[in-house]
């Protein structure tokens, strides 16, 4: 557990230094969250959420706001991976994965740092502004603290999860692009993002399905607007962490193989 | 001590011959490679491009497994007990790549130490001393990205000792280097072994350095190790024929008919080259003619600059031993490879 600490603590590290060494990067992570919350936002506005069968009764003109703030929070917290995952296959390109494979560190540890550190660094500004709305407009809600504390774990447990998961897609991935273009934008769209799920065609709702994003945000508002407690949102939870097993274990036959792969062929590549 | 024995690796590789098609096709890169490493000891691993080294060097760090062969690294196993030898390992690699630019020396030096699991108060102290060792003391709060090439290349000799590993594999250390730098690191290599202690493993294709560093050297090419021994027996097997040079100080007639009739007599078909400019003799001969061409020049009280057999190169072995196939026979280009002679 020491070492897995070690490799885990030198790998956030290592990525803060190499990535976020300029302080104007701060300023575009927020902007970009902005400007994307607000596109976000004026999607939704034109829907009659009240109308929409499937349960967003709950949303109306004076909750909107929150209501697709907390669902942009939690893109942005899963969104955040796609890119660093896509930086981070870059080690494989500079050949430093080769060198880390060299060494009897825990490849586990080492896609789990990066997931972790590229998460704070991310979204820590965009949270501040969230929780600021959030507390503005707190005195409207009834919130159940334990559903809350449970649903911003789970949040925080199922996007590193999905870090590390990408992080494990991307190392081993031929065409890192091709990954970055199904993976960002169709999150955006299919969870219930920018336009709500419960109006998509069978086959769209199929594909959010996929996307833990799209439980996660739902549970949040629910937690957050409807004034949720555990009971309502058990079904949720329950996905939640089976879908975090799920990703667990993908990561894991994903780093397995990879390596596999690497010292069969002699390429990191492995699809 | 590092023992590999009878190491093979074969990669399939798929082409696709059509849009569901694909045909798999077997490339041999390395055959029946067996070598020893000994502590202290810097064995060279020369060959063209594409002979085998890197694949050779990838299956003695763990990084490929051998589709057959074994190797022993002080005892332990090279399949089944990768994760322990990693431990004892390292390799550096010549080029500006595998170190993070952003990061400085120190803190390069620092995350390879946390991969390896080392100590904090022993790794700051390892630190200090292999920044000093490598002349970066002064530079270690530095970015990479504004290092020179020289001093990235002493940050990856200081990379790869972080876990103080007893077998280190060096492929191609001096890349790129001016001449000054390159002599200096090599200086570098030549403490780790002789005062260190450190077995090392060099692949260059600097002639130059072999001579200077290795103890042994292993010649590779097409995946197979074709000759063996130190640097000078192997020059040896490149000079099939001995050469002595003359350089006379003036023009002497009589001289080159008697060192013609002397030599032939000795030795029918040794060839003699005037070269009129520099007023110099080259003698090629299967044999030793040297007392032939001492007698002669003495009794035609010839006066002459220079007498002396040139030395075997190892350059010019490897490169004669990577064009010979396994019947002996010589390649006439290095690629093609279709037209041999005898």
């Amino acid at each position: 557990m020491g070492s897995f600490m070690k490799v885990l603590k030198a790998e956030m590290r290592k990525q803060h230094k190499n990535y976020f060494f300029n302080k104007s990067i701060y300023i575009t992570l927020f902007i970009w969250p902005l400007l994307t919350f607000i596109s976000a936002y004026y999607c939704y506005k034109p829907f009659r959420l009240d109308k929409i069968v499937g349960g967003l009764d709950y949303v109306n003109e004076s909750n909107l706001v929150v209501f697709v703030l907390i669902g942009y929070l939690s893109l942005v917290f899963f969104r955040c991976f796609v890119q660093s995952a896509w930086r981070f296959s870059m080690e494989r390109t500079f050949g430093t994965l080769e060198l880390i494979y060299l060494t009897p560190a825990n490849r586990l540890a080492f896609i789990m740092g990066n997931a972790v550190s590229s998460l704070f660094e991310s979204i820590w500004l965009f949270v501040v502004f969230a929780s600021g709305i959030f507390v503005l407009n707190a005195s409207a809600y009834n919130i159940d603290m334990l559903s809350a504390m449970l649903g911003i774990i789970l949040l925080i447990v199922l996007s590193i999860l999905w870090g590390m998961l990408l992080n494990a897609l991307f190392l081993f991935s031929r065409d890192s692009s091709f990954l970055f273009t199904v993976l960002e934008e169709p999150m955006e769209i299919f969870a219930g993002i920018k336009v709500p799920a419960a109006v998509f065609p069978i086959w769209a709702k199929a594909i959010s399905a996929v996307f833990p994003l799209t439980y996660i945000a739902e549970m949040l508002r629910r937690i957050f607007i409807k004034g949720d407690g555990l009971v309502q949102i058990k079904g949720f939870v329950l996905i939640s962490i089976l879908i975090g097993f799920a990703i667990l274990s993908i990561t894991i036959l994903c780093l397995k193989l990879g390596e596999r792969h690497a010292k069969k062929t002699g390429s990191m590549a492995l699809f | 001590m590092l023992r590999a024995e009878h190491l093979s690796k074969t990669y399939v590789t798929t082409d696709w011959s059509g849009f569901l098609k694909r045909k798999k096709s077997k490339v041999e890169a390395v055959r029946d490679v067996s070598l020893e490493m000994r502590g202290g000891q810097i064995i060279g691993l020369l060959g063209i491009n594409g002979a085998g080294k890197t694949t050779t060097i990838k299956m003695l760090s763990t990084l490929l497994q051998p589709t057959s062969g074994s190797i022993d690294v002080d005892g332990l196993d090279g399949v089944r007990d990768a994760i322990e030898i990693k431990k004892r390992i390292n390799m550096i690699a010549g080029g500006e790549r595998m170190i993070y630019w952003r990061l400085t020396a120190r803190e390069n030096l620092w995350y390879y130490g946390q991969l390896y699991g080392i100590d904090n108060k022993q790794l700051a102290q390892r630190i200090e001393r292999l920044l000093g060792m490598v002349g970066l003391a002064e530079k270690q709060d530095i970015p990479v990205e504004r290092f020179s090439k020289g001093m990235k290349q002493r940050l990856q000799i200081a990379r790869g000792l972080i876990n103080d590993p007893g077998y280190i594999f060096m492929d191609e250390p001096t890349l790129g280097l001016d001449a000054a730098i390159a002599k200096e690191l090599r200086g570098y290599v030549k403490d780790l072994a002789c005062k260190e202690g450190k077995s090392i493993l060099l692949t260059t294709h600097y002639i130059q350095e072999v001579e200077e560093l290795c103890e042994y050297v292993y010649v590779m090419d097409k995946g197979t190790v074709i000759a063996q021994g130190t640097p000078k027996e192997l020059a040896l097997l490149g000079m099939e024929n001995k050469v002595l040079c003359v350089e006379l100080h003036e023009n002497h007639e009589r001289l080159h008919r008697s060192l013609t009739e002397a030599c032939q007599s000795a030795e029918r078909n040794c060839s003699i080259i005037w070269d009129g400019k520099n007023m110099a003799y080259t003698i090629t001969s299967s044999k030793d003619l040297s007392s032939t061409v001492a007698k002669v020049l003495l009794e035609q009280q010839a006066v002459f600059k220079k007498f002396y057999g040139q030395e075997p190169g190892l350059e010019d072995a490897i490169i004669k031993l990577s064009r010979r196939d396994k019947d002996g026979f010589f390649y006439e280009g290095t690629e093609g490879r279709d037209e041999k002679t005898a």
